[in-house]
């Protein structure tokens, strides 16, 4: 378990960064954005497809989580934020394959959005999902006068934490916006994927128990021709299992136990893993063949 | 594997599936949940009231009755009843431990032996239990074996039956021979001054009935407005605990008594001739003060919420101040040692919130603990 002057540190780091830069580790933007070169996305307006940048953060996320609670005794570490926000520039083209599948997907069903490109700010999940309630709040209000300052009405999000970061924004602010997942969007239309095996499908628990996602995505798998596998005991809404993300930053081992873990019981129902969350995916994939849902149901 | 996942995969498969079962098979436990958790919302809503209707309850039917701020006046209380030099029979409560009371009345010289089966190897390992209802879920039967060799000096041989066939022939000259029975409560009844409680191995009635003074430590949050409530509280505790329909339930409203010579009620007869019942605040009081933590004080200690919880699962039983395990102990840690560390391993999987019978919102009041913690740090 995590110390408490290391939890301190975190706390300390991840906020100062959020405050300066919208992003909570000091990383180059345009990680955040650069998915989106050459779609023609609109810059802003009042519907925006927003990332929080959560599917391009989460396998770096995963090395800070690591990296993190080693450094804190290091004098004058906080400074070394300038450097990394230069010159750190990230790529991860799973993740951008994923998001660019997303935009394409929602332009087939005729959605009209925006993105804010460089303007994008991460959306403070760590803080909320940490319990620091306070600092999500400061936070909260920063990045609700930025989404103001671009007139957005609309938010259509691509991951569960973005998705429940904002929610949660609403409940304990003022936030005056529509707030759909993409996944929302799409059920009922008639996706085509030409991934014909079957999966097991492993819930995220914002979607499955947070957010009342759960008919609605099996719904859109369904519609995209893909086979899920069930088992009662293993996928049912009370007896499906975490993957063990949300704790790695508070302790690492147990984290990677719970992965191990549902790893483990997901493979008894399918080896192949379906899933629509990039925490999830990036603490499953080391234990089980994984695929998040954006990568099987468009043909892209 | 470790003897932890061996240990709690088996608890999981024996346990998840009965208590669907149990649900299906007696849908009117969903409803029953239901006014439990009204009538303790009632309580709550009244506390102080509550507490003294309670109390003189139980004066009023030939009880003694306390008020217990803290642990130390728990202690003090039960060291002035129990004396020295006596031999105690425990059965399984929860505020006890919390009291430390086994710990402090063996060291005023008293011999204290806890009669739950899982609770009894607790003491034997000299470790902290795992699970609110199951004290030693994180041992196999194999380690129970070795255990109950090397502690008692008989080899129960492999069979589960084996085993509980030597504790019950250890126990069985305690409770014989014991001078006082102290107990929790599961439920207490404001109007009668009656005390509820649940069980299947037989021995919390016989800790309540064979010694000759009975003792009932429990918080303040058990109250439930009448006998009424307080008898669905063990119903619902029972079928949530995947342990329907209880072997036993127990009432027990002050000492042994009899209406056998012309009617007139008198006291005592066969059973204990002394009843103590002590109330315990520590930190509950303050709790429900609080809209988010009065939440957990709606808690029935069915220990479900453990076996559904990916942490709970994955950590070795020490999610948790002993004896609060489990999502539901997080809450208590905070609630009564203030310790909120424990909520900090919650992952909000949510999947503790879903199967509680109380619909306790458990993720939400660990944020809450979880940002009581980092406000303590940011103090200092
Ligand atoms: S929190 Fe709910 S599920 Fe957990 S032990 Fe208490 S009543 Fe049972």
């Amino acid at each position: 378990m995590i110390e408490e002057g290391q939890l301190d540190f975190i706390r300390r780091l991840v906020f100062k960064y959020l405050m300066e830069d919208y992003m909570p580790f000091p990383v180059n933007k345009t990680s955040c954005y650069e998915w989106a070169n050459g779609l023609n996305i609109k810059k802003g307006g009042e519907t925006i497809l927003y990332t929080g940048c959560s599917y391009q953060l989460a396998s770096i996320g995963q090395k800070f989580d690591d990296f993190l609670p080693k450094i804190y005794k290091i004098k004058g570490i906080e400074s070394l934020s300038t450097f990394g926000k230069k010159f750190l520039k990230i790529r991860d083209e799973r993740a951008i394959k994923i998001l660019k599948n997303i935009s394409l997907l929602l332009k087939k069903a005729n959605v009209d959005f925006g993105y804010l490109y460089e303007d994008e700010p991460y959306s403070g999940t760590i803080l909320l999902e940490m319990g620091m309630l306070e600092e999500f709040k400061e936070y909260g209000k920063k990045l609700i006068d930025l989404f103001n300052s671009h007139g957005v009405k609309n938010i259509i999000t691509v991951d569960p934490h973005t998705h429940y970061t904002l929610y949660r924004l609403k409940e304990l602010l003022s936030f005056d916006v529509e707030i759909k997942n993409y996944l929302e969007i799409l059920s009922g239309k008639d996706l085509h994927s030409t991934y014909k095996e079957e999966y097991v499908f492993h819930d995220s628990c914002l979607y499955s128990r947070f957010l009342g996602m759960r008919d609605v995505i099996r719904e859109v798998i369904k519609n995209a021709g893909i086979t899920i596998k069930e088992d009662d005991m293993i996928t049912g809404k009370e007896t499906s299992m975490c993957c063990g993300g949300p704790l790695a930053p508070i302790n690492k081992e147990i984290s990677e136990k719970i992965a191990k873990n549902r790893a483990e019981s997901l493979k008894t129902v399918s080896k192949k893993v379906l899933l629509a969350c990039p925490f999830c995916y990036v603490n499953l994939s080391p234990y089980v063949e994984s695929y998040d849902i954006a990568e099987v149901i468009s043909n892209e | 594997m470790s003897d932890w996942d061996i240990a709690i995969k088996r608890g999981i498969e024996h346990n998840i599936p009965r208590v669907y079962k149990v649900l299906k098979e007696h849908p009117y436990l969903e409803d029953l949940a239901r006014k439990v958790r009204e009538g303790k919302i009632e309580v709550l809503s009244k506390l102080d009231y509550y507490i003294d209707m309670t109390m003189k309850s139980v004066e009023s039917i030939g009880g003694k009755a306390y008020f217990a701020e803290n642990t130390e006046d728990v202690r003090e209380i039960v060291g002035k009843i129990v004396g020295t030099n006596k031999k105690v029979v425990l059965g399984k409560s929860m505020v006890a431990y919390e009291s430390g009371i086994r710990k402090y009345l063996q060291s005023k010289g008293n011999e204290v032996w806890e009669t739950d089966l899982g609770e009894l190897l607790i003491q034997l390992a000299d470790e902290p239990p795992s699970h609110i209802i199951a004290p030693a879920v994180h041992m196999t039967k194999e380690r129970i074996r070795d255990l109950i060799k090397e502690k008692l000096g008989v080899d129960p041989g492999d069979t589960h039956e084996d085993i509980v066939k030597v504790a019950r022939d250890f126990l069985r000259q305690k409770f014989l021979t014991a001078d006082i029975g102290i107990t929790g409560a599961n439920a207490v009844a404001a109007d009668s001054g009656s005390i509820v409680l649940v069980e299947n191995e037989g021995n919390i009635r016989m800790t309540t009935v064979v010694p000759p003074i009975h003792i009932a430590i429990t918080g303040v949050e058990k109250i439930l407005p009448n006998l009424e409530y307080a008898m669905n509280e063990a119903l619902v505790q029972a079928a949530y605990a995947g342990l329907y329909p209880p072997t036993y339930v127990n009432i027990t409203s002050g000492p042994s008594s009899t209406g056998d010579v012309e009617q007139k009620r008198v006291s005592p007869a066969h059973g204990p001739k002394e009843f103590h019942l002590i109330l315990v605040d520590n930190g509950r009081k303050k709790a429900n003060e609080d809209p988010v933590l009065r939440e957990a004080l709606l808690c029935i200690r069915c220990g479900r919420c453990h076996f559904h919880c990916p942490v709970y699962r994955a950590i070795d039983g020490k999610m948790g101040d002993p004896p609060y395990s489990g999502p539901m102990g997080a809450m208590w840690s905070g609630i009564v040692y203030q310790d909120y560390k424990p909520a900090l391993l919650c992952s909000h999987a949510g999947n503790c919130r879903e199967v509680c019978p109380m619909k306790i919102n458990i993720p939400k009041v660990l944020e809450y603990l979880k940002s009581k913690y980092f406000e303590s740090i940011r103090k200092q």
